[in-house]
């Protein structure tokens, strides 16, 4: 290692360039900032290399591919669908490639330096920036932390087996899995199963008995019961008891919510791990920057840490670890270095799950809404009635709104159905605002379309969804 | 029949006095035609008409000051339809809801932390950029929505629990002066600010004199090549180059809940002489402004004043206020602190005098004398000085303001 003897200035230094890190990067480049960003890998980070990219990419694979009886009621095709693993791997390396050549581009058009190697804190206002042999040093100004997560290995994973695949492995197996076991109940775990069972795979998944899916009560249900229609077992663990694996296939042993003793072999087992933030080789902990309980960056309302010249955003400060949250963070650390008052609130951050059909979940859920004590009326409109959905072959699901029934405000819009991903901007935008039910009552809206449902269940509020049975209003009364 | 009632025209009043009615009973009026002018605490606002329609009745004379919510005068509306419409904002003391859904809430001890803040990014973008956090701002729409006006009702520290407080003040004022001259509108709301200010604050005046030689010689310079800056846009950028380094003097003292508050923003407030009084219209940012653009506005912004052509949100939320009653003369002044700010300065007039300079000779300066009053309870007389002095070096040797120079 050669070091270098002069350090070189730089105004505003971002470590990490994953979506949070290049988001900051072009914004402060946009507010008028010189921003130098390194990366020791590729641009794009986990989100776009192993994360919600390559996924993304298998979820639309699957949907496509779940369409073929549909096609063919149409007279598209023949009954049996051709699907190429291999040119599916290698559209998902392209499309890879594509969108980190637009984002390194992006960076080049608005002038951000970009340096490649692994930066470590030297001083408080000074890092190192290592590249094979050369070691190169930078005072800065300011500088934001956007290194993100890795998964924790999981402990009955002693040894790297092909075979148990973590979050950043799994779409990079070379076939589909005969037997998936999904162990986990997050976003991740539910993506995954659903993916690769239209994709060819028999697939188990595994929940946390106690923990349960991650939704609205009643979207759980139909996402399980859609699960089974696509033959996807779904287990409740209540116990682990034992993992072990042979030549031919790994096991995993479980009390299930039954209190029975499970046992499930398969070709293959995910875990949805938990994940660390990649912090330690910073190595600023030992300038004192202040850590949360759990062993994040701790940060303030403007995204700056306990050292004023050092900012965090993204999976570095904890809590939900998202790609969307780490570019809002981004956007206002780069406001508030200029002196804008910023603010990041992620209360109405949608959950989504690019399941089959999809899922989104935004605001409270009923059972939320009751616990805290609101007075709350519910309406669910089954997409059966949605004239569109008809049209598209795609009834299953329905879309469900709570509303305090004092003051008619909406305090959660939830849905699982083709559409539910676009859909969700509505339904965040409806809650920023504040919206009432007339709010969403008084808009036109494009007919046919599955935007009517979002009409027709807050008609169904107060029982006037045209396309509801009436027979079905009265039960829904019964719920709430 | 079409009530048109006094409402609150965004700056949080309480009252208006009727200036003049625009229109006379009989008249035939359009949607959005002026009707009658009203004076508010700083400004004089123009009511529209809600519809087109005929002047039916005017039922407040002229001079008579009524309170936000009085009906002013009747309009019959072409289209019926619409005659339930009430233009007004209602003034609701606190909405109940709000506290009853969300701090019950709270008080359940859940495992989830839900924190909903019900107001438009836009309001909420109104509110940050002010400072405000916006859950302290009281709603006034009954489903507990924060509104805009809200939070400029906010801003203006009027919420409607001080109102009796205030009421009882203003009594005590209006014996003070005997004679018939009517005590209302700005002269009013002068004198609350400045009770409560002198009231609350200890003040401390502090004295001191600035050599102006080495400024007024730069301004001529500038004019010479064709720019021409008036000297408080120097001197206002000088105070806030001073201020960012002595924060407290841009600072609000919370005493309810124990803290100071330094002010992030540099938004300085300039008193201005009127025809109807005194009015302080802000430059806001003046951190992130030239001294061209600090000229630019000081200028536009005095105009307005004058004028009383002044938005609500000019004469808002200024963190340091500056008075420059120079040009009116003065060579000292005690003056009052424009609560709840930490401190103001006055600069006096500039004069001619014998001075003594690095030479040891004498000769003729420009010398202005200024006097800053400051909260003692914040700050102390060393701090000050510390800052006057700071201030005054930026101005006797002007060039380095140019260091300073973003």
């Amino acid at each position: 290692m050669v070091v270098g003897e002069i350090s070189q200035e730089r105004n505003l230094i971002i470590i990490g360039g994953g979506p949070g890190g290049y988001s900051a990067a072009i914004r402060a480049a946009q507010l008028g900032l010189t921003v130098t960003l390194i990366e020791q890998a590729d641009m794009g980070g986990g989100c776009l290399n192993n994360g919600c990219i390559p996924s993304k990419v298998f979820a639309h694979a699957a949907a496509k591919l779940s369409e073929t009886a549909h096609l063919n009621s149409l007279g598209i095709g023949s009954s049996e669908m051709i699907f190429d693993f291999q040119k599916l791997s290698s559209y998902k390396t392209n499309i890879i490639n594509q969108l980190r050549s637009g984002v390194e581009s992006l960076c080049k058009e608005n002038k951000i330096e970009i340096i490649r190697g692994k930066a470590t804190f030297l001083s408080v206002d000074k890092i190192g920036v290592e590249n094979g042999h050369q070691f190169d040093i930078y005072t800065f100004e300011q500088l934001i932390i956007a290194t993100g997560s890795n998964p924790i290995t999981p402990d009955v994973r002693k040894e790297k087996d092909p075979r148990f695949l973590l979050s950043h492995e799994i779409y990079k197996m070379d076939k589909i899995p005969e037997h998936l076991i999904v162990r986990g109940q997050d976003y991740i775990a539910l993506e995954i199963a659903s993916s690769f069972a239209v994709l060819g795979a028999h697939v188990s998944v595994v929940i946390d008995g106690k923990i349960g899916l991650p939704f609205d009560e009643s979207l759980n249900k139909e996402l399980t019961r859609l699960f089974k229609k696509r033959k996807i077992k779904m287990y409740k663990e209540v116990d682990f008891i034992a993992k072990h694996e042979t030549e031919e296939d790994i096991t995993i042993t479980f009390i299930s919510d039954r209190n029975e003793v499970e046992t499930i072999s398969g070709s293959h087992l995910f875990v949805s791990e938990k994940r660390k933030p990649n912090l330690e080789e910073l190595g600023i902990i030992r300038f004192g920057i202040e850590l949360t309980e759990e062993g994040f960056i701790k940060i303030d309302k403007d995204m700056q840490s306990s050292i004023p010249s050092i900012y965090a955003i993204g999976d570095i400060t904890g809590g939900p670890m998202l790609a969307g949250k780490a570019i809002k963070q981004g956007k206002a650390a780069a406001a508030s270095i200029v002196g804008t008052q910023t603010e990041v609130d992620l209360t109405f951050m949608p959950v989504v799950a690019h399941t089959i059909p999809p899922v989104v979940s935004v605001g409270l859920t009923e059972q939320n809404a009751r616990d805290i004590g609101l007075d709350i009326r519910v309406s669910q409109f089954a997409l059966g009635g949605n004239g569109y959905a008809t049209i598209t072959g795609k009834k299953d699901g329905f879309i469900k709104v709570i509303s305090d029934s004092t003051t008619e405000i909406i305090q959660g819009i939830h849905m699982i159905g083709e559409g539910a991903v676009e859909m969700s901007g509505s339904f965040v935008q409806l809650l920023e605002m504040a919206a009432k039910e007339e709010d969403i009552i008084f808009p036109h809206y494009a007919h046919p379309g599955y935007n009517e449902g979002l009409l027709e269940v807050v008609e169904g509020l107060v029982g006037q969804a045209i396309h509801t049975s009436p027979m079905k209003k009265k039960d829904l009364t019964k719920i709430s | 029949m079409l009530e048109v009632k006094l409402h609150d025209v965004g700056e949080g009043m309480t009252e208006g006095e009727v200036l003049h009615y625009l229109v006379k009973v009989g008249d035939s009026v359009m949607t959005d035609q002026p009707l009658v002018e009203v004076q508010t605490d700083k400004m004089v606002a123009e009511l529209t008409s809600p519809c087109s329609g005929i002047v039916k009745e005017i039922r407040i004379d002229e001079g008579e000051v009524v309170q936000v919510g009085t009906s002013l005068l009747y309009i019959e509306s072409d289209e019926s339809v619409r005659t339930e419409q009430k233009l007004h904002v209602e003034m609701n003391p606190v909405s109940e809801m709000k506290g009853k859904s969300m701090n019950n809430n709270e008080e359940k001890a859940l495992p989830m932390t839900y924190k909903r803040v019900l107001a438009t990014p836009y309001t909420r973008k109104i509110a940050r950029d002010n400072n405000i956090n916006i859950e302290d701002v009281r709603a006034t729409d009954p489903s507990g929505r924060v509104t805009e006006e809200d939070v400029f009702r906010f801003l203006k520290g009027i919420q409607s629990t001080e109102e009796s407080v205030k009421d009882e003040k203003q009594t005590v004022f209006s014996q003070e002066i005997p004679d018939e001259i009517p005590f209302k509108g700005i002269r009013k709301k002068i004198a609350e600010k400045m009770s409560k200010s002198l009231f609350t604050i200890p003040h401390v005046t502090h004295f001191d004199e600035v050599n102006m030689t080495n400024l007024l010689e730069l301004k001529e310079q500038m004019k010479a090549s064709g720019e021409s800056i008036s000297i408080p846009a120097f001197l206002i950028k000088a105070l806030v180059i001073s201020l960012k380094e002595f924060p407290i003097f841009n600072a609000e003292l919370d005493e309810e809940n124990s803290r100071i508050l330094l002010k992030k923003n540099y938004h300085i407030g300039i008193a201005t002489n009127t025809e109807s009084g005194l009015m302080v219209p802000v430059i806001h940012h003046v951190d992130k402004k030239s001294i061209k653009q600090i000229n630019k506005e000081v200028k536009g912004l005095t105009e307005r004043a004058i004028a009383g052509k002044l938005q609500p949100f000019e004469m808002q939320n200024s963190t340091f206020t500056v008075s420059n009653v120079g040009p009116l003369g003065s060579t000292g002044a005690t003056p009052i602190i424009n609560y709840p700010e930490t401190a103001l300065i006055a600069f006096h007039k500039t004069k001619k005098q014998p001075i003594v300079n690095s030479h040891d000779e004498i000769v003729i300066g420009h010398i202005m004398t200024f006097s800053m009053a400051f909260d003692h309870r914040v700050a102390d007389g060393a701090t000050a000085v510390e800052f006057t002095n700071r201030f005054a070096g930026l101005i006797e040797q002007p060039h380095k303001l140019m260091l300073e120079l973003i």
